[in-house]
């Protein structure tokens, strides 16, 4: 019992030495001048380096990297204070290289460590050195580094984006029940409206002129399906100024996928709305003046005719008068007053069959085209004594629309006949010829009646501008370069040289119906 | 909470305990230093938490080095110390050194040396001995220094504002002392202890 009891005498158990044998922390022990009293048996086994052969040897020459004077200072300090001093993983890494064993996820080649200098042996100025392995704690503390400056980029990379959402992208959102809760910057500054001006009232209350009963139930509808919905809108700036909206109703979710609400994304479409109101008021203003052009161009034609009519008439009165009108005189009389009309009646069918807007491509050949659109003008030009000359393959053909492209042929030979009629020319001339390509055609309109100054040819194409002195619309070029461009994906080009004006017409093979 | 606040008195004498501490710590600071350098008398404040963190609204600088240790014992709490960005350069110039892990040492070592001989000297005054864990540093924006949440799970702290002279070169630094309520509690007892005698 005795024994046992001895055994069990704390006292008798060597503590110290087996702890610091045992501990799992690196112990070395060192004077003043840096020379190693103790290496523990954790270093040992750490360094592969035995404490017999290290005894008496200085630290600094075992291990070459230590900073001696660094060292020196905080075991000079830790004695002076008899307190510890410490190096810590954070800044110095570690005082004794220990290559790490372990492989995976270890940002270190060498054991980070934290080092306690604690005043040991005041009497002989002695220090211990405790190391603890702290590569864990650096390798999460590094990882945690990493991370936050990783969220933190994102974080300012994501406001940024807010940030320039806010001052570009027009939004409302809405609360599920229709309350406003966000406007962007920019529709605030859009509407001339302050934040608290519409936070919290009601979208539908705000929006009850501008938004009819019906837009209503719509918008109302696609919101209890939590469906998106466009529609467009008008709507008054704080200042009265009106605008057009397009908006995009979609449901709005929290990153949890929770319903939150409502975004409205606009687009303020109130300049293309005017420019197609403008756009369609242009062209019902074309289409009359077209119209117009008809009207006298059918005039034109029927001076002959009628006067013809007339003088058969005045002969038969005359002759009646003088009792010389025999039955064979009438019936050839009557005759040829039947085929005037005929004629006048042909004219009208004629024009109002090429002025209605075709609905179909069709094969249209260039050459009988043009002996159409000439046989228009035909009187015209007739009694202004203009020569013309067509130089058109017989069998030069395209698929398009048929009377659009008539129109504007006639637009431009009549814009010559006009400037030939302003200006006293001699050996008057309108030349037209013809050109194939590989991908397209080319028509060239060429007169000699005196050439367009180049301030003014620059302005041909706008609608609104004409030189000419009576009767002019000013939009027949516009229309023609309308039809061309848009109806016949074609281009047309106006040029003047030397007096003479060349409208060059380019037209591809066929093309595709339009909607 | 008024329990944990000190009286006028109690003050009194823990700041007469802070001097005589501070005194036989800047020695010490001295010496580690090898410089002929002295540590102005320093301005003690005792204060709460919630005052601390106004004041830091009004230190101005760019950026200040923040390092803390933990100190362990009947007193117990944290002990903090600033350094702005300028005097942190001054002090790497004065200990020669190569780089900037070597100057986040060089401050450890002086929070260290600061913070651990004024406590220990305190703690000695007051009869109860302390033990301390390993510093830790960051540098911090001011701004920031708010969202410190450590910080908040003190009640007083004792603010010491210390200047570090060198023959052609200041050095700057303040020292907090954050105290726990039972560690108060605990001071107090002692403070008034220490009255009693000296009546």
């Amino acid at each position: 019992m005795a024994q046992n009891e001895t055994k069990h005498n704390p006292r008798t158990i060597d503590i110290d030495k087996n702890i610091v044998s045992n501990i799992d922390n690196g112990i070395v022990v060192l004077d003043t001048s840096l020379s190693i009293y103790h290496y523990n048996r954790w270093l040992e086994l750490h360094t592969n380096l035995k404490e017999e052969n290290l005894l008496n040897k200085k630290i600094y020459d075992v291990f070459p990297d230590i900073k001696i004077k660094t060292l020196e200072r905080k075991i000079k300090t830790a004695l002076r204070m008899q307190t510890p001093t410490f190096y810590t993983a954070s800044t110095s890494n570690y005082l004794i290289p220990i290559k790490i064993n372990q492989l995976t996820s270890s940002r270190f080649e060498y054991m980070q460590q934290d080092i306690s200098i604690i005043p040991f042996d005041q009497e002989k100025d002695l220090v211990a050195l405790i190391l603890t392995d702290q590569t864990n704690m650096a390798n999460t503390h590094a990882l945690l580094k990493a991370n936050i400056l990783k969220i933190k980029e994102l974080n300012s990379a994501l406001l940024k984006e807010r940030d320039t959402i806010d001052k570009r992208v027009l939004l409302i959102k809405i609360s599920p029940h229709g309350m406003i809760k966000e406007v962007s910057q920019a529709l605030l500054n859009l509407l001339k409206y302050d934040k608290e001006e519409l936070y919290t009232v009601n979208f539908f209350a705000f929006e009850r002129v501008h938004i009819d009963e019906t837009l209503k139930k719509n918008i109302l509808k696609a919101m209890n399906n939590l469906e998106s919905y466009s529609f467009e809108q008008k709507t008054l700036t704080k200042c009265g100024k009106e605008l057009w909206l397009k908006n995009r109703l979609v449901p709005e979710y929290d990153t949890k996928n929770e319903h939150i609400g409502f975004i409205f994304f606009r687009e303020n479409i109130t300049d293309t709305k005017i420019a197609a109101m403008h756009n369609d008021k242009l062209l019902s203003n074309s289409r009359s003046a077209a119209m117009g052009e008809m009207i006298s161009m059918i005039a034109h034609q029927w001076r002959q005719p009628l006067s013809l009519i007339n003088t058969i008439i005045a002969t038969m009165k005359v002759k009646k008068e003088l009792d010389l009108l025999s039955d064979e005189t009438m019936t050839t009389s009557f005759g040829k007053i039947e085929s005037t009309v005929k004629f006048l009646s042909e004219t009208i069918d004629d024009f109002r069959d090429y002025f209605k807007p075709n609905k179909v491509i069709t094969n249209v050949n260039l050459y009988k085209l043009f002996t159409k659109s000439i046989s228009f003008l035909q009187e015209e030009m007739t009694q202004m004594d203009i020569e013309y000359s067509l130089e058109i393959d017989s069998d030069a053909n395209i698929q398009t629309y048929k009377n659009e492209l008539l129109q504007t042929i006639i637009n431009v030979l009549k814009n010559s006949i006009d400037a030939f009629n302003e200006n006293a020319i001699d050996n008057q001339l309108i030349q037209i010829s013809f050109k194939k390509y590989d991908t397209h055609i080319s028509l060239t309109i060429k007169d000699n009646a005196g050439g367009i100054d180049s301030d003014i040819l620059k302005r041909v194409f706008e609608p609104y501008f004409s030189t000419k002195s009576k009767n002019g619309t000013g939009l027949g070029l516009y229309m023609c370069k309308t039809i061309i461009n848009e109806h016949l994906n074609g281009k047309i080009t106006i040029t003047s040289l030397n007096s003479e004006t060349t409208t060059l017409i380019e037209l591809p093979y066929s093309i595709k119906k339009r909607n | 909470m008024k329990t944990y606040e000190l009286t006028e008195d109690e003050r009194d004498v823990l700041q007469e305990l802070m001097n005589v501490a501070y005194g036989s710590a800047s020695a010490v600071v001295a010496d580690m230093l090898e410089a002929f350098a002295s540590l102005s008398i320093p301005k003690i404040n005792v204060m709460e938490v919630s005052k601390l963190l106004e004041t830091f609204a009004e230190l101005k600088g760019s950026s200040y080095f923040f390092s803390t240790q933990v100190f362990s014992g009947e007193f117990n709490g944290e002990s903090a110390f600033f350094i702005n960005e300028e005097s942190a350069k001054n002090l790497a110039k004065h200990l020669e050194l190569e780089n900037d892990e070597d100057l986040d040492d060089a401050i450890l070592e002086l929070t260290n040396v600061l913070t651990s001989t004024l406590t220990t000297k305190l703690a000695g005054e007051m009869e109860t001995a302390v033990s301390f864990s390993l510093p830790s540093i960051s540098k911090v924006a001011l701004d920031e220094i708010g969202d410190v949440e450590t910080f908040k799970q003190y009640s007083q702290v004792i603010v010491i504002n210390t200047e570090l002279n060198f023959k052609d070169q200041q050095i700057n630094g303040k020292i907090f002392i954050l105290t726990k309520d039972e560690s108060i509690q605990w001071l107090k007892t002692k403070l008034n202890t220490i009255l009693e005698q000296l009546i």
